[in-house]
């Protein structure tokens, strides 16, 4: 499908003829995402191709694309970094063009003092952190990792990693925003509506950020982002991070007012009584679930071979049957990773000193192997710049996850069972990655100070096999089955198959919230701020009149 | 509708006893401590649950009648719960005050309206928690309320957003219609249900793409009647202690606590100037409360919990010893009084009022570079009105980890005495418009400065609009607050 | 190996677009933090490898046709393998480096060139060489020295000056000087003067790969004539292809020597020793072909298979290239080895090293691109308060000398054999 020559020359006006293109190929590659061959027909890897791509270079190029969309009727799917499927355009033969902001990737400002940033969409995680700790300060990278997009987690997706437990998840890190609405209107937000600056998210009055940042975001569903300010964290360490070693297993040195822990525990419920006392003793700087990722089963052969440059996944395999390694995956088969930083020696010491008592308290142990130098060193590295985040595709290229319902460390403990239970199951078709039926990981807490999280069961496919593919398309389906049967409600494997569905199928879901409030709220969002109905629904909402129950008595 | 009719009709809803047009009563709610225009309601009508609310709200909608939301007693101050419409209901919450679950497995308490500060510490410090507070709150001062209007919290690391440590609300929004925020948004709109499958009402962010909890709260009652919340809660510190740092000049504080606050060395963490801190302890003439003589201290209160407590605050008393060594100060220990002001709710007089019977406040939010600037501001204003800048309180509190910082100057004044009260009213405008021109933010617009502020911002004016008209169709919420 | 091959690679990306970047381990600042030229200077992802990957799953499907938008997208690239070093840091199965390289076959097969690369190519096809000189003038540089000819005699090493060594006088002597050092060193070696080939790795680049195949075996052949077993080269690019290119020939098992990796050795054996100070600051620069790109060839021929019911590994094992063992520390060691010498380094370095801008045939077809990668480079050395900036490839060289030769950036640009002679 071609976009109209009018409509193109009128964004071509804006943006040059070097940012914008609709050459087919060119097309293709931002069509081309990860978990599209889930939710396509034929088990496509290509999601709906956009009718063309641009690039705007400022917030005044994005409300004139905005516009000349409204007056064409075409949609906009505004990507940053442009990872995932609800990344790309929804529909097929629906008019879109893809907003890539990559030209917007300068961070404006750094307030040392203020302790916060201002950036575009288009810089990463690792961008903003190198700089900022030349400053002494760090950022809160999303589990996603640091090739993430802050303006994207702060603004418009969910903001979680493993440092949101001492820093605050990036919604709430989040300052003042500049958003272009889908009807092309620039909204600021905070302190920066009143042209006071950008160190505050509310008011004035109730936060008009409030309608559009909730848990998950809009996710590129209801207009652009185009800067933000984000808040930023003390950090005691090294002020240029100067890794060793060759690739892949980069190494970090541990500063002697630091300390890196893979702690074990005995059982879910010892873990679950670790997790409590970290956050009642208020310590930890980095708390994550991050090297089960590889499956509880192969996660000791997987890491032990990775920091090996000479290895290849052929030594998992060897390694995997050595007993002193199986002995390792024991220690660790329930385990977490855990960063303390100390502003001085006395603290740290302190700190070591709360979680060994901890430890003897819970039962729970350091996995020794883990704790060594080497993999101690590595897993600094790894967990304070997040940049080896993409060893979730490490087994073969396709990773999904299920399950990873937020609530409290007994809520998760208690759907933990069956999400094991249920991958052990699917993994016998010998169609997925067997790695043992827990894969689960995730953040210590996903809020600030603690408390709250979900677990994800990272379940590995071969996308370049359909019958691995459909292995993987049933195992979602039954992760949504499991967790009906355990009272918990579907998990993040249906968030992405509902990209695949018909708007029809989506509002019939939609309506089955127990409470329709929030989305008849979103509807009249929509209504009032798209009014041309240009965004997508990864802002959801649902037509008046659809299979509503009586919500508001 | 007549009056009796109206009147019946509220009875029909909260009970006969719970509905007031007494003239004495309506009169306490027809002017606060501000210069608000005074406007006396009809009815003050008193519901006992949320059923009840939601009610009224239908009621209202169907009656075109304002409602306005009051959840704590008297003393008001800022304007919010004198009704800015004639024929209006005041919703008078205080009966609603319920704590319906201390949750010390997840530190979340869950409360009604009407709780107060002075019925909250006491027992949460039974089940070994507490939740952070602001400067001495009015015993009577409704914690909900509180937290909806963003009063700052005295812990600055904990303050992981600004509506913190609020976490999820029940409502019942301006249409009528009753919805959880945050995580409780998405599930039965029960909290036994709730609570029956594990939600505990922990996360504040959502339902889905929106921050509902962000558009309830500094809204001053004008989107929804909030009938219950969640709020974060922390162990109950089993060590504690308090210093101050003094200095003459608040310049020279500046980056002492930009340094203290980055590191999160401590709880409370706060600066008042010499009026403020006697004010707080209670101390209307003379000294004594420990400032030394300097005119501005910043008071810093260490507190250790769960294992090794002592440890704990030894080991930040340290940090916090070095680190005033590194500026070329001293941190003392803090007089008795001054540490048990953390910890308490304010005396039966309002201590802000204690001095001359009224205070009127002006604060806003900004950084700590900009506030001598304001200081100096709000004093130059004051002088020339010939008001003695001994005698204006100030206090500075760190929000959201030290990013912004709330400044507030308290002015007293005899409310008996007609040219002391013109004068701070005419100090109050002055400065509020300078402080606005010179970027001072207001974030919580009450009264005149939302004039002010939406004057100035038409965008935020047309999207905040633009909600009320979702969540509040028939504007019957407190109406004529904000932009509204 | 035709494109086919690739397609397991595009389907399994997983578009995290850490192509992009540098190692994000490696990341020191916002200003250097790319690791690809070709997206920061084309924007589009199809400028990215990952994004080729699709171009060349979407051909193979018949989804879109090449376009010049298309050709623009796969030729203008340097092939400088920074993607290859971030994709593998977290995968074992991608190769989006030999598939970039085989999509420009595949183009050039096809028939899909560049106008301005034919004329390149048709230079070498009648000069031999990849700067269209006469052929005739190939081993003038060594007239005046005193060395073998081993179309006449036989020697069990062969120097490779190169073609850019062999044409471009700007370059200085490090081909005269690297002969002295042989020579001192009581090398038995020799050149092919006049005869000497072009490697054929710039043509392999550009996606000719028949002219490649010609040169390679004519160098061949013509090394086995001299009884020749090692080569040595002041060249990375030369280096590179004799290194990785040219095993999976048939019949050879030439090893395969940089100078500095010589040099390295003869100061290793306390055989060479610098007597004169450069009091200089420079800063090296790792040419891709020597650095990230040098690893040591490892023949394989296997197959895919699958462990762990759909984990992908290789049987037998497939010898991973990733930068891990580039050829860094001996230039570093003989610029430290200088006296006087202060050795500073580029945030990008070793196997996250940014291009220099020749490579991949980007200087020839497009200059402004290749102009700019190297203007970047050079910021980023006199971000480092660096005099001088020293390669190990005279490709780099040509192309740092021509993005200062404007004067907007005083900085010096040596290759590590300069430096060397004046440290003798």
């Amino acid at each position: 499908m071609e976009i109209s020559r009018d409509a193109y020359r009128a964004i071509e006006d804006i943006v040059g003829p070097e940012f914008i293109t609709d050459d087919p190929a060119f097309l293709d590659s931002y069509a081309f995402e990860w978990l599209a061959e889930l939710v396509r027909p034929n088990r496509s890897h290509y999601m709906p191709r956009p009718w063309a791509v641009v690039m705007p270079a400022s917030t005044a190029e994005v409300q004139g694309v905005t516009r000349v969309c409204n007056k064409y009727g075409i949609k906009i799917k505004p990507i940053s970094t442009g990872w995932y499927h609800w990344a790309a355009p929804m529909k097929d033969n629906d008019p879109t063009i893809q907003l890539d902001l990559r030209r917007m990737n300068r961070i404006l400002d750094i307030d040392e003092k203020n302790r916060f940033a201002i950036v575009e969409p288009y810089v990463i995680c690792a961008q903003l952190q190198a700089e900022v700790m030349k400053l002494g300060l760090n950022i809160n990278i999303i589990g996603a990792g640091s090739s993430t997009s802050i303006v994207a987690s702060a603004c418009a997706y969910f903001g979680g990693g493993p440092n949101s437990y001492s820093m605050g998840n990036n919604s709430d890190n989040l300052l003042g925003q500049e958003w272009v609405t889908p009807a092309g209107e620039i909204i600021r937000t905070g302190s920066l509506s009143s042209g006071c600056g950008w160190f505050c998210s509310e008011g004035p009055g109730p936060s008009v950020r409030g309608i559009t940042r909730g848990v998950l975001g809009s996710r590129g569903g209801l207009g652009t982002y185009t800067k933000c300010a984000i808040k930023l964290n003390h950090w005691p360490g090294q002020k240029v991070l100067e890794p060793k070693g060759p690739p892949p297993g980069y190494r970090l040195e541990i500063p002697e007012n630091f300390r890196v822990y893979t702690i074990g525990a005995p059982d879910w419920d010892a873990w679950v009584n670790c997790y409590h006392a970290i956050y009642d003793n208020g310590i930890g700087y980095v708390f994550h679930r991050q090297f089960n990722l590889a499956g509880a089963d192969l996660a000791a052969a997987l890491w032990l071979t990775y920091i090996d440059p000479k290895k290849t996944l052929n030594d998992v395999e060897t390694a995997s049957k050595d007993p002193a390694i199986q002995k390792v995956a024991e220690e660790g088969r329930i385990s977490f990773q855990l960063i303390l930083a100390g502003n001085s020696m006395e603290s740290i010491k302190l700190q070591d000193k709360v979680l060994d008592a901890i430890l003897a308290q819970t039962g729970c142990y350091k996995v020794a192997r883990f704790c060594e130098p080497d993999m101690a060193e590595f897993t600094n590295m790894y967990m304070q710049r997040l940049g080896h985040k993409h060893c979730n595709f490490i087994w073969v290229g396709g990773y999904m996850g299920s399950w990873m319902q937020a609530g409290t460390p007994d809520y998760v403990r208690n759907y933990i069972p069956t999400a094991i239970k249920g991958f052990e199951r699917d993994q016998k078709s010998h169609l997925l990655v067997e790695c043992g039926g827990d894969a689960t990981m995730g953040c210590g807490s996903t809020i600030g100070g603690g408390g709250y999280f979900g677990l994800e069961q990272f379940v590995s496919y071969d996308p370049n096999d359909n019958d691995s593919i459909d292995a993987c398309i049933k195992h979602m389906e039954d992760a949504i089955k499991d967790a009906i049967s355990v009272g918990v409600p579907a998990g993040k494997e249906a968030l992405y198959l509902q990209i695949g569905w018909s708007d029809e199928r989506i509002w019939d879901a939609l309506s089955k919230i127990p409470q329709q409030f929030i989305l008849n709220f979103q509807t009249k969002i929509k209504d009032a701020f798209d009014p041309n109905y240009l965004g997508d629904r990864n802002y959801q909402w649902i037509p008046p009149g659809w299979g509503q129950k009586a919500d508001a008595k | 509708m007549g009056m009796n009719s109206k009147k019946e009709e509220l009875m029909g809803i909260v009970g006969q006893g719970n509905v007031s047009d007494d003239p004495a009563c309506l009169n306490g709610y027809a002017q606060d401590q501000s210069f608000a225009l005074p406007i006396k309601p009809w009815f003050v009508a008193r519901p006992q649950t949320a059923e009840q609310v939601q009610e009224l709200v239908k009621w209202a909608n169907a009656t075109a009648t304002p409602l306005v939301p009051v959840s704590s007693g008297a003393p008001h101050f800022n304007g919010d719960t004198v009704p800015s419409a004639t024929e209006a209901v005041i919703v008078d919450l205080s009966g609603m005050n319920k704590i319906l679950k201390i949750d010390h497995r997840n530190k979340i308490v869950i409360v009604e309206p009407g709780v107060t500060y002075a019925e909250l510490q006491p027992a949460l410090e039974k089940a070994g928690l507490r939740i952070t507070q602001p400067l001495l709150p009015r015993a009577n001062k409704s914690v909900i309320a509180s937290l909806l209007e963003r009063q700052p919290t005295m812990i600055p690391r904990l303050n992981y957003s600004l509506p913190e440590p609020l976490r999820v609300c029940g409502v019942v929004w301006g249409s009528g219609e009753y919805s959880f925020t945050g995580e409780g948004g998405m599930g039965p709109r029960s909290l036994e249900d709730q609570w029956k499958i594990g939600l505990a009402q922990v996360n504040q962010q959502g339902p889905l793409a929106t921050d509902l909890v962000r558009l309830v709260t500094g809204a001053q009652g004008t989107m929804g009647i909030v009938v219950w919340a969640s709020i974060k809660c922390e162990l109950l510190p089993a060590a504690r202690k308090c210093f101050v740092v003094k200095a003459a000049q608040l310049e020279e504080l500046v980056d002492f606590c930009y340094r203290l606050e980055r590191l999160r060395i401590g709880d409370e963490v706060m600066i008042l100037n010499r009026r403020q801190l006697r004010a707080v302890i209670g101390k209307t003439n003379g000294c004594g409360c420990g400032c030394g003589g300097a005119d501005w201290t910043v008071v810093i209160g260490l507190a250790g919990r769960a294992l090794y407590p002592q440890e704990k605050v030894d080991v930040q008393e340290h940090e916090l010893q070095a680190l005033v060594k590194e500026f070329g100060l001293q941190a003392l220990d803090a007089p008795p009084e001054v540490a048990a002001s953390l910890l308490a709710v304010s005396g039966e007089t309002y201590w802000k009022v204690a001095s001359k019977g009224a205070c009127q406040e002006i604060f806003f939010l900004t950084t700590l570079d900009k506030a001598p600037r304001f200081v100096k501001t709000v004093e130059q204003v004051a002088a020339r009105f010939e008001y003695p800048a001994s005698d204006i309180g100030i206090y500075i509190q760190p929000q959201h980890h030290g990013v912004s910082q709330h400044v507030e100057f308290s002015l007293p004044y005899n409310p008996a005495d007609k040219r002391e009260v013109e004068k701070v009213k005419a100090i109050y405008t002055a400065a509020s418009e300078e402080l606005v021109a010179q970027g001072a933010y207001f974030s919580r617009p009450y009264g005149a400065w939302a004039d002010l502020v939406y004057s100035r911002d038409a965008t935020s004016s047309r999207v905040l609009r633009t909600v009320k008209q979702i969540v509040d169709p028939n504007q019957i919420l407190n109406p004529g607050k904000l932009c509204f | 190996m035709a494109l086919e091959t690739y397609r397991a690679d595009a389907m399994r990306c997983s578009r995290c677009a850490y192509c992009k970047w540098v190692p994000l381990d490696l990341m020191k600042s916002w200003r250097f933090s790319k690791g690809c030229p070709s997206i920061e200077f084309g924007h589009f992802h199809s400028y990215s490898a990952g994004g080729r990957l699709v171009t060349a799953l979407s051909l193979m499907d018949g989804r879109s046709e090449v376009t010049e938008k298309v050709k623009d997208s796969v030729f203008k690239c340097n092939l400088c393998g920074s993607c290859d070093v971030t994709c593998k840091m977290c995968r074992y199965d991608m190769e989006p480096l030999e598939a970039m390289k085989e999509l420009r076959f595949h183009l050039v097969e096809q028939g899909h060139t560049l106008p301005q690369v034919e004329p390149v190519i048709d230079g070498l096809r009648r000069e031999l060489n990849m700067l269209g000189k006469p052929r005739a003038e190939r081993g003038d540089w060594a007239a005046k020295l005193n060395v073998k000819n081993l179309v006449k005699e036989q020697a069990e090493f062969v120097f490779h000056a190169g073609c850019r060594y062999s044409f471009d006088g700007d370059l200085g002597d490090a081909a005269r000087t690297s002969v002295r050092i042989l020579q001192q060193a009581g090398v038995d070696f020799g050149i092919m003067g006049e005869a000497e080939n072009c490697c054929g790795g710039r043509a392999y680049g550009m996606g000719y790969k028949a002219e490649f195949e010609t040169r390679r075996d004519s160098t061949l052949i013509a090394w086995q004539r001299a009884g020749v077993k090692t080569v040595i080269t002041p060249c990375s690019d030369c280096y590179h292809t004799f290194k990785r290119l040219y095993p999976p020939a048939s019949g050879c098992d030439i090893k395969v020597v940089h100078m500095v990796e010589f040099l390295d050795q003869l100061l290793g054996e306390g055989k060479l020793k610098f007597t004169k100070p450069v009091p200089m600051t420079v800063t090296y620069h790792d040419p891709c072909h020597l650095g990230r790109q040098g690893e040591e060839y490892v023949a394989w021929n296997g197959k895919e298979k699958k462990i762990f019911g759909q984990a992908v590994c290789y049987d037998p094992p497939r010898p991973r290239y990733n930068g891990a063992f580039g050829i860094y520390d001996p230039p570093r060691r003989v610029l430290q080895a200088i006296p006087g010498l202060k050795l500073v380094e580029m945030e990008r370095n070793r196997e996250a090293a940014w291009c220099c801008g020749a490579g991949g045939g980007a200087r020839e077809a497009y200059p402004e691109f290749s102009n700019w990668t190297a203007s970047e480079r050079i910021e980023e050395a006199c971000s480092t308060g660096a005099e001088a900036i020293v390669s190990a490839c005279p490709w780099c060289e040509r192309n740092f000398l021509d993005a200062t030769a404007g004067g907007k950036r005083k900085l010096a640009v040596y290759d590590v054999m300069q430096l060397v002679e004046k440290a003798l």
